[in-house]
């Protein structure tokens, strides 16, 4: 095994019929549309980036206090604060061009119908090149009770969808549940072209010097290198039971955070959190994903998805 | 017209001059108890600040998002920041040594309104709200605005920042709730003893900021407000931080209302589209 030179590394990436030029991508609700980051990093260094979840009616979201730092994490619950697909497709869908990189769409809904209708009107938006299926918001349902907290609501989501639109179909997947496997399985079953994991782990804090909880909505989605070893294993363990890509996140900071879920059988990693601290994250994780792949002597950093899986049940690249 | 807004202030918000520079802690010392004032070696940033803008701090240590604090004064290469310490990040702040390098993005934040020469100015701080204010009343001097500030805290132990704006020739009037410093009573009180101001600044808890913002609306008074909130992203992405105002208030979301929405207001991020607002784009009541 010799040392490949950086340069002869294939950096790419597919989410189904979609190409990344590299396996970095934004998670949702961290980035908008990447202006306000744009003023102080390459907003360009991601593979792509992920809009807030839109749907189909405005939202103004939870009251507050919605955010609290918890040790190496942060909690929050805004509750989907969005302008309702109309509203997006009049202002904001004309700015997508403006991205400096490919866009990743993201859905949310409160039933099937919701998700098709959204889903299908975001097909086809300058620089759109996947549709992400929030299918696991921690913060907006009854009980933390979301779509994929079981398989047969995940599928019909992903069904109703895959019906309407073109695009490549990401379910993103939570990891409040006791098995992921079943779950991943039923996405992959009713067509998902990739899956995305993990969501925020549910959690609460409580204020000790007002006896209450800390968080308007009481409970919250807990984010962060807190996180992170709960999302690796999510990720191994969907890896073992679906053929499809998966984008794996959960409090990646580093290049080697993100060589784990890549190793674990990811096939593109998403950061969320980590741009809060670290406005340049992405171009050093992609940068260290390349150099993993020159240290071990590939040609691509594909080839690295999924090689500490023995039970990698996907496609293996050489 | 929500747009035109929109996308107006999208462009001014980018062409805001922001660094992203590797600062050194440069002093630190204890103002008050658990009160403690930082500055850090940060020449773009401290060349950039205006009145009521803050700096994110990435400091060593697992902490997943940057600690957001309210600059304090700016001179030279130097700036600082007041703050109390209350979590772990501003503890390990306080007791950071000098010379610690530290990580900084700044100067965030929009900043207040400066009236025209020879107009009164009142500004009425409470207690850590003292910050945005030297710098503004070193512009408001500079732009030969009469000013007059207004100082209150609990106690006078608490009292943070009189000395500094005396200093650059400020008339600060403090009051305390339990009469240990200044007059006994609220910085509101000390409202009625003069002719009212073309411009009222206001910052301070949020039971005085209510206050203070419900009576000058009341008396047609302008007056503008530096308000608080916890941070998560510091950068206007993540919506944590958000504060009710008025619907078609511009630094809102301009989002539409939804049919089943029953509270008719808007919601504005305090990290990108604030921390200053028109008392009377805020909603109270919410």
């Amino acid at each position: 095994m010799t040392e490949l030179a950086r340069e002869r590394i294939d950096p790419t990436t597919r989410i189904g019929k979609s190409e990344l030029k590299n396996f970095v991508i934004a998670a949702s609700g961290c980035y908008n549309r990447g202006a306000e980051f744009g003023r102080v990093t390459d907003v360009s260094a991601y593979g792509a980036i992920t809009l807030k979840s839109v749907t189909l009616q405005p939202r103004l979201g939870n009251g507050m206090p919605r955010v609290l730092p918890a040790p190496a994490g942060l909690l929050n619950a805004i509750g989907l604060q969005g302008p309702g697909i109309e509203h997006f497709l009049a202002h904001d869908a004309p700015h997508l061009r403006e991205v400096q990189t490919a866009v990743i769409a993201s859905v949310a809904g409160f039933s099937v119908a919701e998700f098709a209708e959204v889903a299908a009107r975001m097909d086809g938006l300058p620089n759109v090149v996947a549709i992400e299926l929030d299918v696991s918001c921690p913060n907006v349902d009854r009980e933390g009770e979301c779509f994929a907290a079981n398989p047969e609501s995940t599928a019909d989501v992903v069904r109703a969808v895959k019906a309407r639109v073109r695009l490549p179909v990401i379910a993103k997947l939570t990891p409040n549940v006791t098995d992921v496997k079943p779950i991943a399985r039923a996405a992959e079953s009713a067509g998902a072209d990739a899956i995305s994991l993990i969501n925020a782990v549910r959690g609460m804090a409580i204020d000790v010097a007002r006896s209450q909880p800390w968080l308007a909505n009481v409970s919250g989605g807990l984010t962060g290198p807190a996180i992170r070893p709960i999302a690796v294993l999510a990720v191994w363990e969907a890896a073992q039971a679906v053929r499809i890509p998966i984008i794996g996140m959960g409090g990646i900071e580093t290049g080697r955070d993100a060589l784990e879920f890549v190793l674990a059988g990811a096939s593109a990693v998403a950061i969320g959190t980590a741009n809060f601290r670290n406005p340049d994250v992405a171009a050093l994780v992609a940068d260290a994903l390349v150099d993993a792949a020159a240290e071990r002597g590939l040609t691509s950093v594909r080839a690295l998805v999924g090689s500490a899986n023995p039970s990698f049940a996907g496609e293996r690249s050489h | 017209m929500a747009r035109e807004r929109d996308a107006k202030r999208e462009i001014e918000m980018a062409q805001r001059p922001l660094a992203h520079e590797n600062a050194m802690i440069t002093r630190r010392e204890c103002v008050a108890p658990g009160f403690w004032c930082v500055g850090f070696r940060a020449p773009r940033i401290a060349g950039a600040v205006r009145a009521a803008q803050y700096v994110a701090i990435d400091q060593p240590g697992r902490f997943a998002v940057r600690l957001p604090l309210g600059i304090w004064t700016a001179e030279g290469d130097e700036i600082t920041v007041l703050f109390r310490e209350w979590g772990e990040r501003t503890a390990q702040l306080a007791h950071s040594d000098i010379g610690t390098a530290v990580d900084l993005i700044g100067p965030l934040g929009n900043d207040f309104t400066i009236p025209a020469r020879g107009a009164r100015a009142t500004i009425v701080a409470g207690g850590l709200g003292v910050v945005p204010f030297w710098l503004l009343g070193k512009r408001l001097l500079a732009a030969d605005v009469q000013t007059r500030v207004v100082l209150g805290a609990r106690t006078a132990a608490l009292l943070v920042g009189a000395a500094e704006l005396r200093a650059l020739g400020l008339n600060v009037e403090l009051c305390t709730d339990d009469g240990t410093a200044g007059t006994r009573g609220s910085v509101l009180d000390a409202l009625d003893s003069e002719p009212p101001a073309d411009i009222v600044y206001g910052c301070g808890p949020p039971n005085m900021l209510r206050a203070l913002s419900k009576r000058c609306v009341a008396a047609n008074m302008p007056c503008e407000i530096s308000m608080e909130e916890t941070f998560g992203c510091s950068m206007g992405t993540c919506w944590g931080c958000v504060v009710p105002v008025r619907r078609g208030a511009k630094q809102g979301s301009g989002y539409p209302k939804a049919h089943a929405e029953s509270r008719d207001f808007d919601y504005s991020r305090v990290c990108f589209d604030g921390t200053v607002y028109a008392a009377a784009d805020l909603v109270w009541s919410a």
